[in-house]
């Protein structure tokens, strides 16, 4: 048996419970039914030389797997999906559909929407978000019309569920804050659908267990 | 040989030529030695129906190969390098140069796209020049943490895909001094950006941008 090492964070803020980047990799790892360990960084410790050497930006998640060791989740997840047929198709054409959508989702999607969410969840008292904030929505909303009108009316973005629809669905949670997935027509249910497998809820539990057992005194 | 179309676009603002995304993917291609055809398309056909059919963002480039489509500059130099020897052999450093890939896209582009929404489109705006300080300090860090872990020459080994896609990526920051203010970035930067192969793919879409039924008004930039 393979053995897998997920390094994240021991605990995180209110706002980021529920959205920190080991999330995906942890559901990925369900949807293959691959078992895995954690470590989890002391407050810190993401910032130490030793961190550092292995995730040059200082964060997580870090994955491991039988000595290879690898950062950046999107990286991640095509690693773990190339290991099974739970998350990716077998076929040349359906494959390369999926890594589309994949680099899609971090490169044409979360930009826009990590804008918003910055906006939002950091800067919102102050006076260039409250000018930006309504091009950065429309900016945001552009784009997933865009995903939207790609699925139509189809159940996930390549035939059936694969990586690229839980990737998306990670970085639609980012704007859990906002009504603008929740109340779209085509997203909210899409976003649903994917958030009810059986993988997702086990990945959340997992990574908001810590937070509990890790939470600081108040 | 594999039969390639390039899809890309008629015609950019000055500001953008020689950094429109497809020119990731013919660097690829030159350095692989593929020869392509190219297809260009207007701005107002980029935002067509039937384009968006084909790319939901009504974006460029759009690559085929035999038969098969992708979009996503990123997932075309995957796609390229995977097939035609433009990753590491060793499984490790292989998975390393994927990882920089996406960090490259993921990790350093999001806050590059938005220093380049305020200085191409809002550089005169309250909001961006109160923005732009905190945003422009913070790439910087990313940039130095790039530099810090720097292999010799390259990001993994030898020249790879991922060299391709940082300094892809890099070249949106071209207006500003801040690859040259880590002057082992830069020095990477200029390695990456003398290769023959990438002169022949810079060439390329500018030639491109300056034949004359490419001299097409533009609406907004991509």
């Amino acid at each position: 048996m393979t053995q897998i090492t997920l390094t994240t964070f021991q605990w995180v803020p209110p706002f980021a419970q529920g959205l920190v980047r080991d999330l995906r990799v942890r559901w990925a790892l369900e949807e293959a039914g691959l078992p895995y360990r954690e470590k989890l960084l002391t407050p810190g410790e993401q910032n130490t030389p030793a961190y550092r050497a292995l995730q040059p930006f200082g964060q997580v998640p870090v994955f491991e797997q039988d000595g290879l060791v690898m950062f950046e989740s999107g990286a991640i997840l095509m690693h773990i999906a190339e290991q099974s047929p739970a998350l990716l198709p077998a076929d040349a054409a359906g494959r390369s559909r999926v890594r589309t959508w994949m680099f899609a989702a971090l490169n044409s999607v979360e930009p826009h929407v990590q804008n918003l969410v910055g906006i939002d969840l950091f800067h919102a008292a102050e006076e260039w978000a409250k000018a930006r904030r309504p091009a950065a929505e429309k900016f945001a909303v552009a784009r997933l019309d865009a995903v939207a009108a790609a699925l139509g009316d189809r159940e996930y973005l390549v035939d059936s569920f694969t990586v690229a629809d839980l990737l998306m669905t990670t970085v639609l949670r980012f704007l859990r804050h906002s009504t603008l997935v929740e109340q779209h027509p085509v997203l909210g249910p899409y976003k649903a659908r994917c958030e009810a497998r059986p993988a997702f809820q086990r990945a959340l539990a997992a990574q908001m267990a810590n937070f509990v057992k890790y939470a600081p005194a108040a | 040989m594999p039969d390639i179309e390039l899809t890309t676009l008629r015609w950019a603002p000055p500001a953008f030529q020689g950094q429109v995304r497809d020119l990731s993917v013919r660097w690829a291609l030159e350095e692989a030695g593929l020869p392509y055809r190219v297809r260009q398309v207007s701005d107002e056909e980029r935002r067509s129906p039937a384009f968006r059919a084909r790319q939901p963002f009504g974006q460029i480039p759009v690559y085929r190969e035999d038969g098969i489509e992708i979009f996503e500059s990123g997932a075309i130099v995957l796609y390229i390098a995977e097939r035609h020897g433009l990753l590491p052999r060793d499984p490790a450093a292989r998975e390393r140069a994927k990882a920089w890939m996406f960090a490259a896209l993921n990790s350093l582009d999001p806050d590059i796209i938005a220093l380049g929404d305020i200085d191409h489109f809002a550089a005169d705006a309250a909001w961006a020049r109160e923005r732009r300080p905190a945003l422009a300090a913070g790439l910087l860090e990313r940039l130095r943490s790039v530099a810090a872990r720097l292999e010799h020459d390259h990001l993994v080994g030898e020249f790879s895909a991922a060299d391709i896609t940082l300094t892809m990526v890099l070249r949106a920051l071209r207006h500003t001094d801040l690859v040259s203010s880590v002057p082992t970035l830069a020095a990477y930067r200029d390695r990456c950006e003398a290769r023959p192969a990438f002169r022949r793919a810079l060439a390329a879409q500018m030639a491109a941008f300056a034949s004359p039924d490419s001299k097409l008004p533009a609406g907004d930039p991509p």
